[in-house]
């Protein structure tokens, strides 16, 4: 009993990880139409910053918004240039720019992070375990789940019940006619590329006390960001919270009772998902004119 | 204005007729320096998943250069480094550019196991003398021997075989559990301990095998809470052995369950030097021991010159340099007596910083120490302390 409701927890917690890590990348997928793989830098960048930032002895719940600034500062200037001349492209030329762009960034960070793997210094209270009757579970993947949690009701919030939501979801529907009320399209534009990338270094931030970082990082979860957001389907809030616990607990039970086939559960999610319901689980609601 | 043009035009015309002397002057120079010169092509992974590794290697052989002067039986040596980024077809393409291209005299380096066997080919066929300094699968010592192919490094079933017999003898014949990379490194480790330690009358229990970059461990360790066994044999290397064992702490089973591991898992500087704490108490079987009384002046050079012990990669680099000492010197530096270099490196053993030397006239592989390492505190952080040393491990070779 005590070994399946951990087994729940692990499965919530891996979850929330890939949620983290799909958000950003469906986020501008959906409302910009742009294809952008440089969403593992900003992980990985995310994660570097919080490793130097708890281990610089600076109160350790900083580095989780300072991990965000510092990608989304990043994510700024890219938007700036070279993103915005690319949003009207074929999704190939952006595919090029940004995966070209994602190998210099992780030469620039293996040149300044080095190439050693590095871990986190967890602070006291974050790294003890709780004890599920007599299993061991640790509170830093409690803290995940919350924090994941959290994360995901505020954004809900923000952008199915406030002003500024309507406005970003306005834009994603007709760009034209927002302007026409006399709204800086390019800028909210700016702010979202910004935020998606804050929140890929949020979750590198947060992934980097259970997965370390290392050069390849960035590639590895660009690759689950990219199959959590396949699964969901595009446009939706919904679809990549779902598909994210789908993955994640299917991948926790088949490490569980078959651990050679967590991968291949994945992939074959994935190329179900293809097949039967291409637009993914959550389906935007599109009117057909 | 006038006369600060003038000076700059007169510094340029100086300069440019300079530069047309030196070249007049320097060019036969340069030419002799690379007749007499020796050239020695490493292939290791700068980038992709070994790239840290491949950077330790490629210091390990330029600190012995320096260390001897950049001189080798009294010939230059020139280094020539290239990055396979652990893939094998980049592999065979950077072999051959250094072989057809650079006519380097010999070649070295190889980190993958997968890049050392797609390479065998085109260095058997190229007759060149090769060095592979860390590719361990069993096969290169095996099937995919090649006769000017030298293995200075272990095979895969050195080590667990190894871990078989310590295991048995030292640890417990029952409630063992392994856990493994399920990939063909992974598969051979605990193949061969599977095998040694049944037949030494130990009896394996629950066998988990995680995909190639795991990055949760979580409902394995789970898993292995609720067995509680008595300890698990495993193999990981890279950043899934750095996961691995701090997961093992994030759920507090480093401190109730015995870890007995090949090398990679806890090697000194790519593992250990980044989990720290969390390896202590965990053994493993290795051909390197920073702690091994032939790797002392080695592991304090090291460590001056890198801040860091050497794990496996940095020792292999600078023991590839060793073996390529020694077997110029016993030629004279004739590298292109191969037959003769050939008989003579495996005709007397060879001390290096992984322990004595020598080689497997069947197949080129050395024969190694195998050092039992206990992971224990010390001045330095974590380290891999040798509390045992099987002496003279051969593999079974062609004949297995």
């Amino acid at each position: 009993m005590s070994f399946y409701l951990v087994q729940i927890l692990n499965a919530l917690s891996f979850s929330m990880l890939l949620m983290l890590t799909g958000l950003g990348l469906s986020v501008v997928l959906s409302l910009l139409n742009f294809v952008n793989l440089t969403h593992g830098s900003s992980f990985l960048l995310g994660a570097y910053v919080s490793i130097w930032w708890l281990g610089s002895g600076a109160p350790w719940w900083l580095a989780f918004p300072v991990a965000f600034l510092a990608s989304a500062l990043a994510g700024l200037v890219l938007e700036r240039f070279p993103f915005r001349q690319f949003y009207t492209r074929t999704h190939l030329m952006q595919v090029l720019l940004t995966y070209g762009l994602s190998v210099i960034f992780a030469d620039l960070m293996r040149w300044g992070f080095g190439a050693q793997i590095a871990s986190p210094e967890l602070p006291e209270i974050l790294s003890g375990v709780i004890f599920v009757f007599d299993m061991p579970f640790p509170i830093y993947r409690l803290f995940i789940i919350v924090f994941g949690a959290v994360l995901a009701l505020a954004l809900w919030f923000v952008i199915d019940r406030t002003i500024w939501g309507a406005v970003v979801r306005a834009c994603v529907t007709d760009r034209r006619f927002v302007e026409t009320l006399g709204l800086d399209t390019k800028r909210i534009f700016t702010i979202v590329v910004a935020v998606a990338a804050g929140l890929g270094g949020l979750s590198g931030a947060l992934g980097a006390g259970v997965l370390s970082a290392y050069p390849g990082l960035d590639e590895e979860q660009l690759i689950l960001a990219l199959i959590v957001v396949v699964v969901g389907g595009l446009g939706t809030f919904r679809g990549t919270v779902l598909s994210a616990l789908l993955l994640g607990f299917t991948m926790t039970f088949t490490k569980v009772w078959i651990p050679e086939m967590s991968n291949v559960a994945a992939l074959a999610i994935m190329a179900l998902m293809l097949v039967i319901a291409p637009q993914g689980l959550v389906a935007r609601k599109v009117r057909q004119v | 204005m006038t006369m600060k043009d003038a000076i700059t035009r007169r510094r340029l015309i100086a300069a440019g007729g300079a530069t047309a002397f030196a070249g007049m002057l320097g060019a036969p120079l340069i030419a002799k320096a690379a007749n007499g010169s020796l050239r020695i092509g490493m292939v290791t992974s700068l980038s992709g998943p070994f790239a840290g590794l491949g950077e330790a290697m490629r210091d390990g052989i330029v600190m012995a250069l320096e260390e001897y002067g950049n001189e080798i039986a009294g010939r230059r040596i020139e280094l020539i480094v290239e990055d396979d980024q652990a893939k094998p077809d980049e592999g065979v393409r950077k072999f051959r550019k250094l072989i057809g291209q650079d006519n380097v005299d010999i070649v070295s380096g190889v980190i993958s196991s997968a890049v050392a066997l797609a390479v065998r080919d085109v260095v058997t066929e190229a007759e060149a003398l090769t060095f592979i300094s860390a590719g361990s699968a069993n096969a290169l010592a095996r099937d995919a021997a090649s006769p000017l192919v030298f293995r200075p490094t272990k095979t895969n079933w050195m080590l667990g075989h190894t871990a078989g017999l310590w295991a048995a003898e030292k640890i417990s014949k029952t409630g063992c559990l392994t856990i493994g990379a399920d990939y063909a490194a992974g598969r051979e480790y605990i193949g061969d301990f599977v095998e040694t330690y049944t037949a030494q009358g130990g009896a394996v229990g629950q066998q988990l095998w995680a995909p190639l970059g795991t990055t949760d461990f979580g409902p394995l360790l789970t898993a292995i809470a609720s067995v509680q066994p008595e300890f698990i044999y495993s193999f990981f290397a890279g950043s899934d052995a750095v996961r691995f064992l701090r997961q093992m702490k994030d759920y507090r089973l480093h401190e109730k369950v015995k870890v007995l591991g090949g090398g990679a898992l806890f090697d000194q500087e790519d593992v250990i030097a980044t989990v720290k704490d969390a390896a202590l108490g965990g053994l493993n079987t290795c051909n390197q021991s920073p702690t091994a009384p032939a790797s002392q002046a080695f592991s304090a050079a090291y460590l001056a010159r890198r801040g860091v012990l050497p794990g496996e990669m940095g020792t292999a680099g600078y023991v590839t340099a060793q073996v390529i000492k020694a077997a110029l010197e016993r030629v004279g530096g004739d590298v292109a007596a191969k037959d003769q270099l050939k008989e003579n490196l495996l005709a007397l053993p060879v001390d290096t910083v992984f322990g004595p030397m020598s080689f497997d006239p069947r197949n080129n592989q050395a024969i190694l120490d195998i050092y039992v390492n206990e992971i224990t505190e010390s001045a330095d952080g974590p380290v891999n302390q040798v509390i045992h040393t099987y002496q003279g491990v051969q593999d079974p070779g062609p004949t297995a």
